[in-house]
């Protein structure tokens, strides 16, 4: 399409697009499968379908997008076009996730645009595939820097990367769950895919971006995971499970950049662990739908026992649970190991000395792999928290656990449960025999990061590999027996068993930090210069007419006095007024109005008394005597002084 | 004898037919035969200036006021593009006010007034040169002036005493330099301007000050800080289409001033990088920060809307500013966008505020419930202003950011489309509340939802005109051709 908006869209298909429009078909259809019964007894579902398909519409562009107008275009789309399923329940709390949606995507939107002018002006061209050999050429690497960091920063709000990660724990629970589970699973994603752009194509090979890119991804995935453990509403679990499982991807992320030329397992680990938590992602939020669907409720206390005596939903939560969690059989055992040996590789290839300009230590990377381990145990930690909660515990009142072990058929829809088992089979499949699998996908889709060359096949069940799982495994065991079964849950006096929220509400960074900067400080700062800047001339036309050009006073009678009497008696009676006003101030007396005194009355009728006095004066013979008298003696004294 | 009709008619027409609407005491009372009468004037108008945009190279010279001030006339392609975007929105708002206006006598002078205005318009848009363009300025801002004060009430007259002090001075710093350019160098619009250091020697630096005050005074009527104060003041209490024609049409022609001064008169090589050049972009760009704030804390609509046109104008002169071919392309496409788009906010508004009687911007909670077309109009010129794609305010930011940044300008090619960019985050800002508190109110909130009925004739202007603002975005191919064409006579 050569004259589309001007500068016309191109639209590419090779392995890694033609994979993701395949997983964001599937994933809608099971979603839409799911909303018939979720969306159900919804108000406004036309809306809620309207803007679902045009949101798919848009992520098919993102992901299919050639040039970075193109992915723009649509990105800036899909972001508008979400921002209903936020705000769809339409509560409150609801509207004011969508807005912090909003505002970040439009904000990130903005910025994302800046890096493109950006790029655009300084190498010619925005085609995806052209710019690794254009930003190598350009000389102004500062420039280029400046421009990835300004794309980094519109797809990463996007992607929920810290610190632009804000709008996502509190967008996804007030979503309608088959929207979160998109919102989660692709439309991060889109974000992801971005800085995959950045990653690969821009700066590959760049050791200064990769750093940076990690680091974003280390402090999101252990974030995320520890925001996850504190959490006691499980679609907030699941969002900030989310962020974690970004996280681990733009670690990936961060990697491939970093290896450059041997990036071939970060590659695959980066790709199969999107592939993974979109599945993951669509699972469990459809889970947390049908958990909703019939218990109204999210928080844990209140769902607590839900999944007793429901064989088919216990199966197709623990394959997303235990995937997610990185256990051995699963897809996400399989990412997470290649991402880790990523890591280890990156290590040894420092400590080899193979590695120019490199930034960090080996032992920093060290650290990192550890970080990695502990998000890895944190992931299991909250999983089992929410599993064991939804299917092992009771729930607290015995009548409402009564009603949840009644629902034995009815809980879903056949529809509901088919789009469910569908999606968890995608994810036994994956993860039981991944080599048939994964690596498949793997292949398929690594072109888009250039890694073409073969690697040798992973056995992904050697010793080796495993330890790293069962590192992960004891952590999160420890986590979960010590922190949370400890401090986590409250028993109270009959030794029933709470959840409770131990996270501080008052450090979130939104209410902290980003709306007071945002919505008071910065908009004060300006409106005052604006402000003095609107004024400008007003003022200087009042200030014209207040002196040099002031209006000749229209000519007013007045009722008593002369002009004299008037101005003298006015300016006293301003005097008085004021002073009594200071007066009953200072008293802090109301009852007694101020008056003032009518000095202007008084002054006036005295001078009429004068007046009246002068012309009986003037007028007396007397008068005349005296002035023919005051003559005389004058000219007398002049008279006798020459 | 065959051009003089085709470039004169467009002109006289609409002002014989608007004195007469004036004169003819039929109209007084008869609405449905004033409503008749305007529909066949502006058939007839349209057709007229259809037919004499057709002309190539038209030129007519009307008579002499001096020997050496001619009052002439000739169509170019700059000329004809603003001439096509004033009959657009022209009609758009003549359609809207059938049923806005109150049904009383002073309908009447509106619309006489609306039709003489009509034709001083496409005088300005076919100047030839200076001094035509100047004469109709000046009646262009005492014509306008009825529909400013149409109401008539003391809010009303003295808004429009400061757009009258406002506009003269700015006409007057235009005229100011009027005399030295019409001492010194060729007051005819030529393409690329007549000067030059050479030719004028020891009095380039003076030129350039003067260069510099007719920036500013056509600056006026484009709202350029310092001299914007009219605008928030005046677009409010004017009718909605009269408020819309205000801030889609008139302002522009502080624009199409400054472009005939600039490009035709002086000439880009004469300003480009001079320090004319910069503080013109600097207030720009403050002008652009500046109106979007203000209008990001202003809680009555219209002036909201106004403030808003304070900050878009002033995204087309930091277009022109930049001297840049790019940016040019992106200011003319600005222009017809800027028209659209903010005739159909300022139309959508008026719809609104004529439904309920309210002003203020928390009062329009819910109001998606009640008028849904409206807002959805509302909506999407919203997201063209700003700059969401495909809309054509995404396309026109493209070519200026773009434009700026290829422009040799030293840091103020990068702090322009950061202040654009941030621009666009405050107008975020202040338009998507009312479009997201319209359409979803909340739960708990009280809003009335009583569906009101949305009059055929106050509806289809807006969507026709974001209709054709989609359009101008989704496929700008013809229309960039057409800028391109008009920007080559620029002599970038």
């Amino acid at each position: 399409m050569s004259d589309f908006c001007g500068f016309g869209l191109t639209f590419s298909f090779d392995g890694f697009r033609i994979l993701y429009v395949g997983i964001a078909t599937f994933m809608w259809v099971m979603m839409l499968l799911f909303s018939r019964e979720y969306m159900g007894h919804e108000e406004n579902r036309v809306r809620y379908y309207v803007f679902t398909l045009m949101t798919y519409a848009a992520t098919i562009g993102v992901f299919l997008s050639a040039d970075l107008f193109t992915t723009f275009l649509f990105f800036e789309v899909m972001s508008f076009t979400s921002y209903v399923w936020v705000a769809q329940e339409e509560t409150g709390e609801a509207l004011r996730a969508a807005g912090t949606y909003l505002a970040i995507a439009v904000l990130g939107g903005l910025v994302m645009l800046m890096g493109i002018f950006l790029l655009y002006t300084s190498l010619g061209t925005l085609q995806i595939d052209q710019l690794r050999a254009a930003v190598a050429a350009c000389r102004e690497r500062t420039l280029m820097y400046v421009a990835g960091g300004c794309l980094a920063f519109g797809f990463g709000a996007k992607a929920g990367a810290f610190p632009l990660h804000i709008w996502l724990p509190k967008a996804h629970p007030v979503a309608p769950a088959p929207a979160s589970a998109l919102l989660s699973g692709i439309l991060t994603k889109a974000g992801v895919y971005g800085i995959l752009i950045t990653c690969s194509q821009m700066f590959w090979d760049d050791a200064f971006w990769g750093t940076a890119i990690l680091l974003i991804g280390v402090i999101t995935m252990f974030w995320g995971a520890f925001l996850a453990l504190f959490s006691i509403n499980i679609k907030r679990t699941l969002a900030c499970s989310s962020l974690s499982q970004i996280g681990f991807i733009l670690v990936g992320a961060g990697m491939i950049c970093l290896l450059g030329e041997e990036s071939a397992l970060a590659v695959r680990g980066t790709l199969l662990h999107m592939v993974n938590h979109s599945l993951i992602k669509l699972v469990l939020f459809m889970a947390a739908g049908a958990v909703y669907m019939n218990a109204h409720k999210l928080t844990m206390n209140e769902v607590r026992g839900f999944g007793r005596n429901k064989p088919l939903f216990h199966i197709i939560f623990l394959s997303g649970a235990l995937s997610i969690a990185g256990i051995p059989l699963f897809g996400g055992y399989v990412s997470k190991t290649l991402l880790h040996e990523s890591i280890v590789e990156y290590r040894h290839l420092l400590s080899e000395g193979a590695v120019q300009r490199a930034v960090f230590a080996p032992e920093t990377i060290t650290l990192i792999e550890w970080i990695f381990l502990v998000s890895g145990g944190l992931t299991v930690a909250y999983m089992t928290k929410l599993y064991i909660c939804i299917f092992i515990e009771k729930n607290a009142d015995a009548a409402v656990q009564e009603r949840y072990d009644g629902l034995k058929r009815e809980y879903m829809k056949p529809a509901s449960s088919f789009a469910l088992c569908m999606s968890a089979l995608a994810i036994l499949v994956l993860g039981v025999v991944p080599s048939a699998t994964m690596d498949r996908i793997a292949d398929f889709g690594q072109g888009f990061m250039e890694a073409f060359h073969e690697v040798e096949a992973v056995s992904y069940f050697s010793v080796g590999n495993l330890k790293g799982a069962l590192i992960s495994l004891s952590i999160g065991a420890i986590v979960y027996l010590v922190i949370v079964r400890r401090w986590m849950m409250k028993v109270d006096d009959s030794g029933k068993t709470e959840y409770v929220d131990r996270y501080d509400a008052r450090y979130d960074l939104e209410d902290r930090i980003y709306r007071p900067v945002l919505l008071t400080i910065l908009p004060f700062l300006g409106g005052v210069i604006a402000r003095i800047g609107d004024c400008l001339v007003d003022k200087l036309v009042v200030f014209l007419r207040k002196t040099i050009y002031k209006d000749s006073p229209i000519p007013r009678e007045l009722t008593q006095g002369t002009y004299f009497t008037h101005l003298i008696g006015s300016f006293l009676d301003t005097l008085s007024y004021e002073k009594e006003r200071i007066f009953a101030a200072i008293n802090e007396s109301e009852e007694r109005p101020i008056r003032g005194t009518h000095f202007e009355d008084r002054i006036a009728a005295s001078y009429e008394l004068a007046d009246e006095f002068r012309a009986l004066l003037v007028r007396s013979m007397s008068f005349g005597l005296m002035l023919f008298c005051i003559g005389f003696i004058i000219t007398m004294v002049y008279l006798l002084c020459i | 004898m065959e051009n003089y009709i085709a470039v004169m008619l467009p002109i006289i027409l609409p002002i014989l037919l608007g004195l007469f609407v004036l004169i003819n005491p039929v109209y007084k009372h008869n609405r449905r035969f004033l409503i008749g009468t305007i529909i066949a004037s502006g058939v007839l108008i349209v057709a007229v200036t259809v037919s004499a945009l057709d002309l190539e190279n038209a030129e007519y010279t009307l008579f002499y006021l001096t020997r050496a001030l001619p009052i002439d006339f000739k169509i170019d392609v700059l000329g004809r593009f603003f001439t096509v975007i004033v009959t657009t929105c022209w009609i758009a708002e003549t359609v809207f006010s059938f049923r806005y206006l109150p049904e009383n006598e002073t309908e009447r002078r509106f619309h006489g007034f609306n039709l003489i205005v009509l034709g001083i318009l496409y005088a300005l848009g076919f100047s030839g040169n200076l001094m035509t363009f100047y004469m109709f300025y000046e009646l262009m801002t005492i014509l306008s002036m009825p529909l400013v004060i149409h109401t008539m009430d003391h809010e009303a007259v003295m808004a429009g005493l400061k757009y009258l002090f406002f506009s003269f001075a700015g006409a007057y710093c235009a005229l100011f330099g009027f005399y030295f350019v019409q001492h010194d160098l060729n007051i005819a619009f030529t393409e690329g301007g007549s000067a030059s250091v050479a030719l004028l020697g020891d009095k380039a630096p003076f030129m350039l000050a003067v260069a510099f005050i007719m920036i500013l005074g056509f600056g006026v009527k484009a709202g350029l800080f310092p001299m914007h104060g009219w605008l928030p003041t005046a677009h409010p209490v004017a009718p909605a289409p009269a408020s819309a024609f205000l801030s889609g049409i008139i302002v522009k022609m502080g624009v199409l001033g400054t472009i005939r001064t600039v490009y035709y008169i002086f000439g880009a090589d004469f300003l480009r990088g001079t320090w004319v050049q910069y503080t013109w972009m600097g207030l720009a760009l403050f002008t652009v920060f500046m109106g979007s704030m203000l209008a990001y804390r202003e809680k009555i609509l219209k002036k909201r809307l106004a403030y808003s046109t304070v900050s878009q104008l002033s995204y087309i002169l930091f277009g022109l500013a930049a001297m840049d071919a790019n940016a040019a392309e992106g200011a003319l496409l600005h222009v017809l966008a800027h028209a659209f788009i903010k005739s159909t906010l300022f139309l959508c508004a008026g719809a609104m505020i004529h439904a309920t009687g309210k002003i203020r911007v928390e009062d329009f909670k819910g109001i998606g419930k009640k008028m849904p077309i409206t807002l959805w109009c509302f909506t999407i010129a919203s997201l063209g202003l700003i700059g969401i794609p495909p809309t054509a305010g995404f396309i026109s930011k493209w070519y200026l950011c773009v434009g700026a940044l290829r422009s040799p300008l030293g840091s103020l090619s990068y702090l322009g489309p950061v202040v654009l960019l941030v621009s666009a985050a405050l107008t975020a800002g202040y338009l998507l509340p009312i479009t997201i508190h319209g359409f979803l109110p909340g739960r708990d909130a009280v809003v009335d939802t009583e569906p009101v009925h949305e009059h055929k004739t106050m509806v289809g202007p807006m969507i026709a005109l974001m209709v054709l603002m989609l359009f101008a975005g989704l496929f700008p191919g013809y229309i960039m051709q057409f800028i391109d064409a008009a920007v080559s006579g620029f002599g970038l």
